[in-house]
Formats: C-alpha cells, structure tokens, sequence
C-alpha cells in the first residue's frame, strides 16, 4: 500500500485494507498447498503437479473462473475444465538454467482490470513463485536419478575397473616405455602429495631429503654439486605402481593415468614450437593437436599456457609487452585458425609482422570483451590472408635476386635511381610454386571481392607504428579471370616486396641504425570492405579512431575523450593529412562538440571528395565526392547517414522521400545522422576504451564500414607525426632560459630551433587608440608571416587569433595571414579578476590540423606559471626595422629575433600532454632534436646538406650570370638556404635586383627556369622530394627598393636579410 | 571617430550590420576613444552625436536617441550534456521602437558585452528607418561560443533565451533575427519555444526562417538585387545609359553573383570579378574586357565562391592579382566581398574612369579611402544603403509571417524595388540639397525620420 492511499483514510480505507488481508491469505493458503505437494519425497512429478493445478485457483482473486495449466517436458496437466482464453498469466518453468516447462493461469472470461490485466501483481509473484519451486524439484529429481544411475555403474564397473589401469600401465611399459616412466614419477609425485608414508620412504632412497640439499647450497656455493645417480628402474616404478593400488581407488588411478597421457600428447606441441622447426611442421602439430583435443574434454595445464606463449613469439611478436597482454586472448585453438589463412613455404620460418600482428591480437581481445560489452558483438574483421615474413627471402632467392640486398649500402641517389629498375624487376619474378599454389588457394576463398595488399614489416614491430606507412600498400580491384587475378595479386606483392628496397625506408633505417636489419617483411592480403555502386567500389565510410585526442579544439574536450578522422569511401583520405580537403572530426567522448559548429563551417570543412576503386579502369580513382552522389548516390548504404542538406544556412537531415541524388547542390557529408541516430560513435568508443584499457597504453585504430557491418583494420600503439610525440619537461633550466611555461588543454610535440618570436603584448594591444591601429596589427603580422623563415618563427598573441567581430579579442587575421608560423600561441592575461576564453585556433583549427601548425595556450598569471616579461618585452624589437610601414606598431608588436637577443641560444617548445605540461626555453640549435625514449621516431630536424648543398649552387648561379646580357644589378640569397635551415623539400630563394628591359627580364628567367629545373632533379635524386624547379625567383626593381616594397625590404634588413652574392664577370666586357 | 565595419556577420543577413561610419569632416567630431581604447557603445553615441549637429536635434530627441528605450539583462541556466549546470548571460536592447517594433539579430559570442549590443541596437534603428520600413532597431546576443557547446546545449541556449523575454519580445513588440553564429535553425529553436509559451502560432515572432517555415522567397536574391536597384537610380540620376556602362566587381559570393545578374539585366557588363582561393591562400581576379559569362563562371565557381583558374582561363579570363579589380578602366566598383578592401593605400588604383562605387559589402571603405574617393568626386552608394536590401526582405517575412500568407517571388523583389527606389531617391535628394556626402545623408535622413517619429508620438 502506497502512503497516498494510507492517507485518503475513512471507511473506504478499511474496506481496502480488509480487501488486501483477504488476499493476502488466500496466497499463502494456496503456497501451503503447493508446498505440502512438493514436499512429499515420493510424489512424483505427475502426482506433484496434479495437486498444484488443485491448488492454484484458491490463491487468485476470482476462483471461480481460475483455471490451470503446466506442462513439463511433453506432459501437460490442466484443470478439469481448463481451456484457453485471453486472460493470462505465465511463468516459465527452469531446471538449472533450461526452460522445461511452464505454468499459466487463465480465467475464462473477462475480470475487471487490475495491475496487470484483470491480475494483482502479487498474483505475478506467486505463479513465479511456485514455477522456481517446481523447477527445483525437476532438478532435484534429474540429479538424483544421475547420481543413483552413477553409482549403480560403479558399483557394477569397480570390479570392471578393477585391473584395467593395470593393463594400461602393461601397455605403456611396453609401447611406450619414455611415457610409462613419466607416468610413474607423476604417480609418486601424487602420492607423496596425497601424504603416503610410504611413497616419501620410497621418494627418499632415490632422492635427498630437500633440506639437506637446502644446506649443502648454502655452505657450497662456489661447488659444483655432487651428482647422485636417480637410478629410476622397473623396479621402483613397480613399487610406486604397488602402493597406488594399495592406496588409491582403481578409478581414481585410471583416471590419473589417462590425464597425464592426455598431457603427454601436448608435450609434442611444446617440442615442435621450441625446437624452432619450420612452420609447416608447426602448423602440423597444431592441426594434430586440434583433431586430438577436439574429442577430449580440454584440460588446464601450465604446459597449455606455454605453449600459448611460444606458438604467439613464434607467429606473432617476440616482443614482452605483446606476449603479455595476447597469451590472454590467444589459445592454441586459435591458431588452428590462424594457420588456415597464413600463406608459407615448407621451410617458413617467418612471422606474420607488426601490422597483421596488432591487427590479430586486436580482433581477439575484442571477440573475448564483447561478452561484456555489447557494443562490441558487432565488430567484424575482413578476410585476411597472412604471408610470413621470410617468403620475400625465398621469393628473392627463387629469382636469383639475392644481390638487391646490398642495394641498402648503397648511396641514398643511386638507390633512387635503381628503385624503379627494382621494381619493375620484382615484378617479372615468380613465386615459388608452394607460395603461388597458397595464393591461389587464398584467391579462391577471395573470389572476385577487390583487395588491398599491405606490407607488414618486422621492423614495425620493433621500432613501433612510426615504419608503418614507409612500406607500400597496394588496392587492387581484382576482377577478370582467375588467372588473371592471380597475377594481379603475385604482381602486387612484387610490388610491395620491392618497396622494402625502394629509397625512403632506406634512407629512414639508415637514419635510425636499423639498417643491418634483415628485410623480412610479412603481407596481409585484406579483402577491401565495401560495396559495388555504378562502377565504384567502396566503404560507405572510413577513417581513424585515436584513444588520445591530441588535437582539441575546445576546452571541454578531454584528451580522453578521443578523436575520430571520419571520411565518406575509402579510408585513405582520412589517414593522411590533405592540404585541399577536410575529414570530419568527432571527439568520440563528447559527440557534440563539433570542430565545426556554425553552419558555414561545417559546409567549409566538409570532405570534398572521396577515394574509390574503380571496377571498371581497375584503378584506385580520387573522385569529387559531388559527382559521385550525382550519378549513384543513392546506391550508397547509409548514405543518409553520412550527408546533410545545406539550405537556407541551415543543415537539415535528408529526408528518406526526395533522395540525395537530386539534390546535390547542397548536398555535405557531416556524418550528423550516424553520430545522432546510431551507436556507430559509442561504438567506437567502446573499441578504443577497450583496447587501451586492455593494451595499456593508447591505441590507435583503421576502420570501415560497408553500410551494414563495422569492420577493425588496424590496431597499434598510438602513433605520433614527427611533431607531436610527447616531449620531455626539461628540469632545471635557469629561470632566465625559460620564456614561458604551461600546464592547460597541452597536446605532444615539440619545436625545434625557432629564431623569431613575434610577439603581440596582450596589454599593449588593449591599449589601442582606435579599430584602425588594431586592424593594423593584423596585417603586421600578414606580412611578418610572409617574410619570415617558413615554420621558425611563432606567434604569440592575446585571446583569440583570427578574431573577426570584436578584434580587441584577438589579433585579427585569417589562415592566410598565419599559415607560415610553427606554432600558434594564445595568452590570456587576467583582467581584473577574469581569465579571458581562449579561442582555441576554432576560427581556422582544421587548417591548423592540417598544416601541422601547433596551438598553445598560456595563462601567465596563474600558479606556478613562468612568463617571462621580461625576455619577450625586453629583448630587441626589429619590427620598426623590418617593417618600417609598422613601426608605429612597435610598442605593440614585438619581433624578436632569438639568437641575437639570448646570445646564440634559441627557442624550443616541449609539449607533453601526459604530464599536462609544456615549456619554452632557450638553448643552443641542436643538429638533432633532443632525444627522448619515446623518440626513436624524431627525425634530426636539421641536416646540414640541405643548405650548404643550396648555398653552394646559388654561388655557381651567381658566378655564371652575366649581368649586361640579363640586366641584373644584383643577385641575393635569402629564405632557408641563406639562414642554414633549408630541408630536403625547401626552395631556394633568391632575389633579382633587376634593371633591364622586358627581353632581358624573359631571358633571365627562361635562364633562371632551366636551373631551376635542373636543380629540382637533381634534389630529388638526392632526397626524393619531388618540385616543380627549386628556385623560387623574386625580381625587385630599383623603384621597389627605392620604395621598400616587401620582398626589396630584404635587402640589408635588419633581420633574416638577404645575403649578396657575387656575380660573374661579364662576357661583353 | 572613424569606425570602420567590424562585427563579423553573415554578409547577406538581413538583420545583422555592421556599423559603417561617418566620413564627413563636417560629422566627424566627439571623443569617442576612453583611456581603455575604444568602446563601440560610445562610438556610436559619438557619431549620432555628430549627426544630430547636423539636424540640430533638439535635446530631448538627443537625449532619448542617444540611449536605448529598454534594455534586457538576464541569465540562461541550461542543462549540459554531461548533465552539469552551465549559466549563460543573455541580453536584448530595444533601442527605440518609435517607427514600429524593434527588429534585430541575436547573436552568439564569447565576448558579447552590453556595450556592443547596445551600439548595434542604435545602428539597426538607423538602418529600417533609411529604408523606411515601419520597424525600429533592437539587437541581442548570449555570451556564449557555439564552438564549445553542442546543438542540443545550443537549443536550449535558444529555448531559455525566449523563456526569460516571453513577455517583452513577439510579433507586434520587438522582432528577433540570425545573426553571428546563428542560423535559421536556432530562430526555429526559438520560434518553437515562444509559441508554446503563447499558445498559439506567432511565425512573424521572428525572421531568418527557412522558406516553407515561415520565410519569404527572394531572401537570397535580396541584397544583391538592392544593390543594383540602388545603382540603377544613381545612373538614371547621373544620366547615364545602364547600357554602356561597364562594371568590376569584387567577390563571387551570393550577393556579388545577384549583382551581376541584375545588373546585366539592367544592360551592364562586368569585365572582372575577384575571389578568394582557399588552396593557394590568396585572391585572384578574373577578367576579360568581352564581359564575363555569368552563368558559364558559375559552373565553375565551388560553393564558397572559389573560381576554379585554370578553368576560367578556358573561359577566356586573364586571371589577375587579388587587388586588380579595383584597378579596372569600368565605370562602376562594386565591392561586395569585406570590409577594408579599399584602403588608403589601394585607393589610388581606382581608374580615372569610375563614376561610381556600390557598396554591396559591409564597410568596404576604409575612412582615408573614403576621404579619397570623396575628394576625387565618385559618386558612392554607401554600404548601408546599397545593401539595405536584406533588411528590407526581412520586415517583408515578418509581414508575409504575419498575415500568413506568402508572397510569390516575383512579387518579394517588386516590392522590394520600389522600397530601394525611393529609399535612395530620398537620400539623394538630401544629399544634393544640403550638400552632404552620400554616406552622411543616408544616415541623417535615418535619425530625422527617427526623431521625428518620436515628436509626433508626443515623446519629444
């Protein structure tokens, strides 16, 4: 009874408790009746159930049409005048956890309408009730007769059993006599255990008492021990043999027997894996081991566990902390399957690799988590063919290619020009006819699915996920005929074998010290998840999931809280940086903080275009996504899932009635119905939670989807791009070194060797007179960015870069204005007693997303915060000096050109969001970033070739021009090359102080073109990055520097200035 | 105080403005600048004081002028999505309905003060009454950043803005509108909410509506077309034949595009556009001295207004440096991109030729160009006329919401032809008579028609 009836009090309130009384006793008079049946120890099930159907009626509310019925098993017992109705009540009737029957009330016809129907809730507890107290009585009953059944065979068989051990020892002494020793010593081992004094008297004649050998290894430590014969003869195993029988039931030593023989079939697995035999004969045992145990019950045994380990350090990864984590997840069942899709020759010996590695202990957690996690149930993993490590080395061998791999030793030029012969050789090479009857084999199970072939380096393993992407992976559209598919496929792995030769990882191991390292390189050959529409193949979607967010775009968004590359097609798109195209970001942890809030944003950042297979061409194909949706659009699973309409400033759902393919001119992908509408968001975040949580350190994941499954791809370590691996906090560097420090929203990376700080005093630039001083700010820093040296200056500013409304904010300038800095760094001062909001780069952050430009905020006034005023605020100002049209500015912004003001020192910016802390310091240039544990991946970031190689050529330029034929007055060098910083892929800049006529000027530069040319080649030779021509030619004339106009500012500029070169002599003169 | 257009808005809002500023020497005056540099509040007070001199307003209309009527201070407690507690400021100035009721956006920005909405109410009187619309000027805004927040915590944003002003704002008070980071999605937002509290159906509540939600066909065509319309005038009063004139324009967005079409309607031809190129950073523009192919540049401009080069190059264009619009031998610039485009240091670019330049944008002019471009006796069309067009297509919605009936498009864009004639009509005829620049005429004539409205309710 509820209080608000206890309150409503009166006459009516003793009626209804008198009401309720009733009832009550009427339940418990019905349970007395029903126990009294189910207690009777001779009843049987029939009778039992008879006598409930009795009793039930009297515990409803209306008797008089109650009637019951309950069925067991096929028998059924129902009221004498049972017949159905729609007034039911029903409880199933379980025996352990099986359903075996059920019990239903029915009244005949209509009753007044109660809690549930016409019944009481009471009555649903009750028909409950007695439906669990029949339950356990059909149980108890099933168990007895087992147990009677047991015993009755036990007693008939002890006799049975009785010897037959013995003649199974008999066997075993004569068959087997290695197992038949091993039996015994397990046997005495047991026995001693089990407290038999005499087994210890017997254990003792042949071996010392423990606490002896205690001593003797105390006092001889330096001793070799005296050897004592174990003489284990046919007689002792005879004894042991004896007191077991006199000890032991006849049935518990055949049982004990049978277990270690069944032990002793394992012990063949455990040979196999540790004597290093070849995989085949691996593979061998473990289908042995599978068609042995599948008809036995499993037994635990450490054995088990270490074979687990050994099958994993064989197949998988020799690495510890991989071993760990997978010998939970991994059995040796597994393996069995495994096996049937790893591609090896008879004298394999490979691995699979890092990537096939991390993919499969992946999938394997995830399959043992999902029976917690529902989300989890529905991850699939494509098809996936494994080809071992060491079949490169068998394919190379086979082809008499031996000799490609000194290729590594070469110099870095000659390997670029050799790569393409490489290849193309690679490619004409055939497959041992074990491997290629393999692949056949996998091509049949493949049928004309489209695949991506993907190198799965050793060196992955070792060095973490940074080798990944060196290698090559291959889509293949894989269509035709079989043979011609085949030969797609062995052609694509050629391919990629050949990569392991080509110039960049070369160049890349070289760098690391990893070069002496074997080639071995596994393949996964993946089916490409996706459906056919019109000509194209494709996933409806596709991306990368991080666990760690490293790229926040608002405050609320922890690093926790992830951070997903999601792009319409294949996935490609989302793995890579693209400078002209946007993938959509969603922090998995707050689906609703969007990096792109208001409408013009979101349609601004959207992805444009999207990668698919091509079945037709048999090509990989980029496609404008707009187009795409035009011609079959609405062929595309989900597809409403992944656009939006634009209209009217607004985005809006597509309706399932009008369609996308008419549509499309304000079609944008924004993903809003899969984040809204499906738990595709959770879903991730439950992947990434678990494999962290389980993995023990942040993953990052390669997914797709094909409209109806979600598909893992990939699963390793976190990675981290060059900049953004965690950097370490330096301690103890003097406080006048330090220039700011920051513990709020930090993201992983570092800076190396910046030389200009353009700093905008917070203070100063709310000091303002007037919009035009402030507007002036921004194009200040506008043309900073363009003649500073690319990404070696930062920018530090007040509130929030890119302010357009209320400038007094922030600096107000756009992604162009700033697209040159290293880092972009917002400070908010207090004011009074308010912190500022900081803009977190939203106004451009997927440009700076993109560009690799770091974001930092600094609070300098809150504790345990350095900001160092007085360097940034006392240091030398160049501005008036650099840009004389700002000079008016120079309280206000403040250049400083590093070296010259901390005498040869220069910033460094270290960020690590683990410990939520970063600092910028000054210290010497480094040739090579400081090294961190985690850092095997930071590459030297400055190498002293690039430049002196550039320097070098424009002083031939210069000694070659002739300057009457050109008009050219002057020649300089500026930029990278002149400030030593250049990298493999940096211009040269050079400036032209030209005063000549229009001929002239195309004659210089058609001279200056073919140098360029020339010099793109062969820098690309040398490092590989390929330009269009290397020089990057300014021509200023003399009313240009009369007139100080940008680029003839350099000329004897106060900072970064150009350098003169000398010219050649004429040829006229 | 030169104040040049600064709030970041949606160029073809109606609702939301910029402020422009006064250039006349005769209206520049007043101290607008505080110790704390500058405060947009006292800058438009400065001006209006400046244009009051002009009128000599007498001090009661100052007064009542100078200030907002109401004003509106409260607080939006909202429930996040990880189920803590967020409180918003939230504001809404009525600052003079004496033509008719308050009309204006409401704005979403982290570091919205009182004193901006303030000087954007002022400014959004001005603005109806220059066009003559029946409406007066309010303006509103919530110290938030939509970026940290989600469309549900926005949504609720909009639902409790309306819950704490229910009572002051509607139909026949005070009309709000899109503006900074707020789209038609949150006027929805906002629509829905009041009229659950009101019971009943109130569309014309608020303007920025989607079309078949309550807004008004012709709402994309409008700023565009006002513009021309506007320049229309200003050749038949310069007597010059549409025909022969040529144009350069800056931009390719929405409003530049109806621009051009009208304007090649009315018999012009463009010789250059220009436009912002998102992959290389940096404007271009596209001209051929033929005329440009409206529609053929279209196909082969993206959504933001991007031309593709090398396509246009196909099309016979010359593509230029992002500034060479300005330089063109046309008759007529219309700048109808950003603000501070033509600047004191560009503005001698302008060909000696160009007769007029339209404002299509929002403070296109930087106050040293304007004083250059007066000086050299172009004739301008001041932004907050020329692009009045938008204003005018909302109190259109509001009338349409109203009565509930919709207008074809036809008729939105006759209607609004004749709203633009003789807006300029009168601006121009004050500016010949009193001798007055054309940008200070447009907004004297909107403070006299203001302070007037405020005599003859017997305010003043």
């Amino acid at each position: 009874m509820n209080p608000s009836e206890r309150n409503q009090g009166g006459y009516q309130d003793v009626k209804n408790l008198l009401q309720q009384l009733q009832e009550r006793a009427r339940e418990l008079n019905c349970l007395y009746r029903v126990e009294e049946a189910l207690g009777d120890p001779r009843a049987t099930i029939a009778d039992i159930c008879s006598e409930i159907i009795k009793a039930i009626p009297a515990g409803w509310q209306y008797p008089e049409v109650c009637v019951a019925r309950i069925r067991i098993d096929d028998n059924s017992f129902s009221s004498p005048s049972f017949s159905e109705s729609d007034w039911v009540q029903r409880a199933d009737i379980l025996s352990g956890d099986v359903k075996v029957g059920d019990i239903c009330v029915y009244y005949t016809r209509e009753m007044p309408e109660r809690d549930e129907g016409p019944f009481l809730r009471e009555e649903s507890k009750l028909i409950q009730t007695i439906a669990d107290r029949i339950g356990h009585r059909i149980m108890h009953h099933r168990l007895r007769a087992i147990l009677d059944q047991t015993e009755d065979g036990a007693k008939a068989s002890e006799s049975e059993h009785k010897g037959e051990w013995q003649v199974v020892v008999q066997m075993l002494k004569q068959t087997d006599r290695k197992l038949y020793l091993s039996v015994s010593r397990k046997m005495l081992n047991h026995l001693c255990w089990s407290g038999i004094e005499e087994a210890d008297q017997l254990m003792k004649t042949f071996t010392p008492d423990p606490h002896e050998t205690d001593v003797d290894m105390m006092e001889d430590m330096n001793q070799p021990h005296q050897r004592r014969s174990i003489g284990y003869s046919s007689e002792l195993c005879k004894s042991v043999f004896r007191i077991a029988f006199e000890n032991l039931a006849d049935r518990d030593i055949l049982r004990l027997i049978q277990k270690w023989i069944q032990e002793d079939k394992l012990a063949f697995l455990v040979q196999v894996v540790n004597r290093n035999l070849s995989l085949s004969e691996v593979a061998d045992a473990i289908r042995r081991y599978h068609y042995l145990a599948e008809n036995e019950p499993e037994i635990e045994s450490p054995n088990k566990r270490g074979i687990e380990v050994s099958l994993i350090r064989r197949f998988l990864s020799d690495q510890l902390p991989y071993i760990n984590v997978a010998k939970q997840f991994i059995e040796v069942h597994d393996f069995f399957e495994l096996i049937g899709n790893v591609v090896y020759s008879s004298e394999s010996h490979g691995k699979l690799g890092g990537k096939s590695a991390g993919m499969y202990l992946a999938s394997q957690i995830l399959k043992h988590k999902a029976a917690d996690n529902e989300l989890l149930t529905e991850v699939k993993i494509p098809k996936t063919y494994y080809v071992t490590s060491d079949v490169l080395l068998q394919f190379m061998h086979f082809n008499n290619f031996d000799e490609v791999v000194e290729q590594k030793y070469k110099p870095i030029s000659q390997v670029r020009f050799e790569y393409p012969h490489i290849v193309q050789t690679f490619k004409n090479g055939r497959f041992p006819a074990e491997i290629a009857k393999s692949l056949s084999v996998a091509m049949d199970d493949f049928g004309e699915q489209p695949l991506i072939v993907r190198s799965s380096s050793l060196l992955e393993d070792r060095v973490g996920a940074a080798f990944s992407g060196k290698y090559k992976s291959l889509f293949l559209a894989n269509q035709g005929t079989k043979q011609q598919r085949l030969e797609a496929l062995m052609d694509a792995i050629a391919e990629v074998y050949a990569s392991t030769f080509g110039p960049d990882p070369i160049e890349y191991r070289t760098e690391r010290g990893l070069l002496d390292f074997g080639e071995e390189m596994g393949i996964l050959i993946q089916e490409v998840v996706g459906t056919r529409v019109g000509k194209y193949y494709l996933p409806s979607f596709a991306g990368v999931a991080f666990s760690r967010n490293e790229f926040r775009w608002s405050p609320r968004i922890k690093r926790e809280d992830g951070l997903i590359r999601l792009v319409p097609g294949l996935g490609t798109r989302a793995v890579d940086r693209l400078s002209d195209d946007y993938p959509v970001l969603i922090a998995p942890g707050q689906p609703g903080l969007r990096a792109s809030s208001t409408p013009d944003e979101v349609v601004r950042y959207s992805p444009a275009n999207l990668d698919v297979i091509n079945l037709e061409t048999n090509s990989f194909d980029t496609i404008p996504l707009r187009e795409f949706v035009r011609e079959v659009g609405d062929q595309l699973p989900t597809i409403e899932y992944i656009v939006s309409l634009f209209k009217e400033d607004r985005i809006r759902s597509v309706s399932a009635l009008t369609g996308v393919t008419d549509q499309n001119d304000e079609l944008v992908v924004t993903f809003e119905g899969l984040i809204s509408r499906t738990p595709f968001v959770s879903q991730i975040k439950a992947i990434l939670d678990t494999l962290e949580s389980t993995m023990g350190m942040p993953v990052d994941i390669e997914f797709a989807h094909d409209g109806r499954d979600f598909y893992l791809l990939q699963c390793r370590a976190q990675s981290y791009s060059k900049t953004s691996t965690p950097a370490p906090i330096p301690k103890g560097t003097p406080r006048e070194q330090v220039v700011f420090t920051a513990n709020k929203y930090i993201s992983n990376g570092s800076i190396q060797n910046i030389t200009h700080i353009v700093y905008v005093d917070p203070q100063k630039y709310s000091d303002l007179p007037d919009r035009a001083s402030i507007l002036a700010v921004g194009r200040a820093v506008s043309f900073l960015n363009k003649v500073l040296p690319k990404r070696k200056f930062i920018l530090m500013g007040p509130g929030r870069w890119g302010s357009r409304g209320d400038i007094k904010l922030g600096v107000s300038v756009t992604y162009s204005d700033i697209n040159n800095t290293a880092a972009l760094i917002e400070i908010a001062r207090k004011k009074g007693n308010y912190v500022p909001d900081l803009s977190f780069g939203t106004h451009f952050f997927q440009d700076l997303v993109e560009a690799d430009i770091r974001y930092l905020p600094l609070y300098p006034d809150e504790k345990d915060i350095v900001f160092n005023d007085r360097f940034l605020a006392g240091s030398e100002n160049l501005l008036p000096e650099l840009a004389p049209d700002f000079a008016e500015l120079k309280d206000t912004i403040r250049l400083i050109e590093v070296p010259k003001s901390a005498s040869g020192r220069v910033l460094c910016i270290h960020m690590n969001a683990d410990l939520e802390e970063a600092i910028g310091f000054l210290a010497y240039p480094s040739q090579e970033s400081v090294s961190t544990p985690a850092q095997v991946e930071s590459k030297p970031v400055l190498q002293e070739h690039f430049w002196r190689w550039r320097l070098y050529m424009v002083e031939c330029i210069a000694r070659q021009i002739d300057p009457h034929r050109f008009g050219v007055v002057n020649l300089y060098v500026l930029g990278s090359t002149k400030s030593a910083t250049a990298g493999p892929s940096s211009d040269i800049d050079i400036l032209v102080h030209f005063r000549g006529s229009d001929e002239q000027l195309d004659l210089l530069r058609n001279w200056l073109e073919g140098w360029s040319l020339c010099l793109a080649e062969t820098n690309y030779s040398q490092t590989g990055y390929r330009t269009g021509g290397l020089l990057d030619v300014h021509i200023v004339t003399d009313e240009d520097i009369a007139n100080n106009t940008s680029w003839a500012a350099k000329i004897g500029a106060i900072t970064d200035a150009a350098r003169p070169l000398t010219l050649g002599e004429s040829n006229e003169d | 105080m030169p104040f040049s257009s600064v709030y970041n808005l949606p160029p073809n809002d109606a609702d939301s403005n910029q402020m422009s500023w006064l250039s006349a020497k005769t209206l520049r005056r007043g101290r607008p600048v505080t110790d704390s540099g500058f405060n947009p509040y006292e800058m438009a007070q400065a001006q209006f004081d400046s244009g009051a001199e002009v009128l000599g307003l007498d001090r009661g209309a100052r007064e009542i002028l100078r200030v907002p009527l109401r004003e509106y201070q409260f607080s939006i407690p909202i429930r996040m999505d990880d189920g803590s507690v967020g409180v918003y400021r939230g504001f809404r100035v009525q600052h003079n309905d004496a033509r008719g009721p308050c009309k204006g956006g409401i704005r979403f920005h982290p570091a919205e003060t009182i004193d901006t909405v303030r000087a954007l109410a002022m400014w959004m009187t001005w603005k109806c009454a220059v066009v003559d619309i029946p409406l007066g000027g309010g303006k509103g805004g919530v110290v938030c950043d939509p970026h940290n927040l989600s469309m549900r915590e926005q949504e609720q944003i909009c639902r409790g803005w309306v819950r704490q002003l229910a009572k002051n704002v509607g139909p026949v008070t005070d009309i709000p509108a899109p503006d900074v980071m707020t789209s038609s999605q949150h006027m929805l937002w906002m629509l829905d909410e009041f009229e659950h509290i009101c019971g009943g159906h109130y569309p014309g509540f608020i303007t920025g509506k989607p079309v078949g939600m309550g807004g008004s066909l012709g709402r994309t065509e409008a700023t565009g077309y006002g513009v021309i319309f506007t320049l229309r005038e200003a050749l038949r009063e310069l007597g010059i034949d549409p025909d022969k004139t040529t144009a350069s324009v800056q931009g390719f967005g929405n409003v530049a595009q109806f621009a051009i079409e009208l304007y090649q309607q009315i018999g012009g031809k463009v010789i250059c556009v220009s436009c912002w190129d998102q992959a290389d950073q940096q404007a271009y523009s596209f001209s051929n001295p033929e005329g440009i192919d409206l529609k053929a540049l279209k196909g082969i401009t993206n959504r933001f207004g991007d031309i593709d080069k090398a396509k246009a190059k196909e099309l016979g264009c010359e593509i230029l440096d992002g500034e060479a619009w300005l330089g063109q031998d046309a008759d007529i610039l219309i700048p109808a991109a950003l603000e501070n485009q033509i600047t004191g240091e560009n503005v001698e670019r302008i060909s000696k030729k160009v007769k007029i330049i339209a404002e299509g944008a929002n403070g296109p002019t930087t106050p040293e160009a304007d004083h250059a471009i007066q000086s050299r006796d172009i004739f301008v069309i001041p932004d907050f006329l020329a692009n009045a067009g938008g204003v005018t297509c909302s109190y259109f919605e509001q009338v349409q919401s109203n009565a509930n009936y919709y207008w074809e498009k036809d008729d939105v864009l006759s209607r609004l032809d004749l709203k633009m004639t003789a807006a300029f009509a009168a601006v121009s005829e004050l500016s010949r008579k009193r001798k007055l620049y054309m940008r200070d005429a447009a907004y004297v004539i909107a403070v006299d028609r203001v302070a007037q409205a405020c005599r003859d309710r017997g305010w003043v």
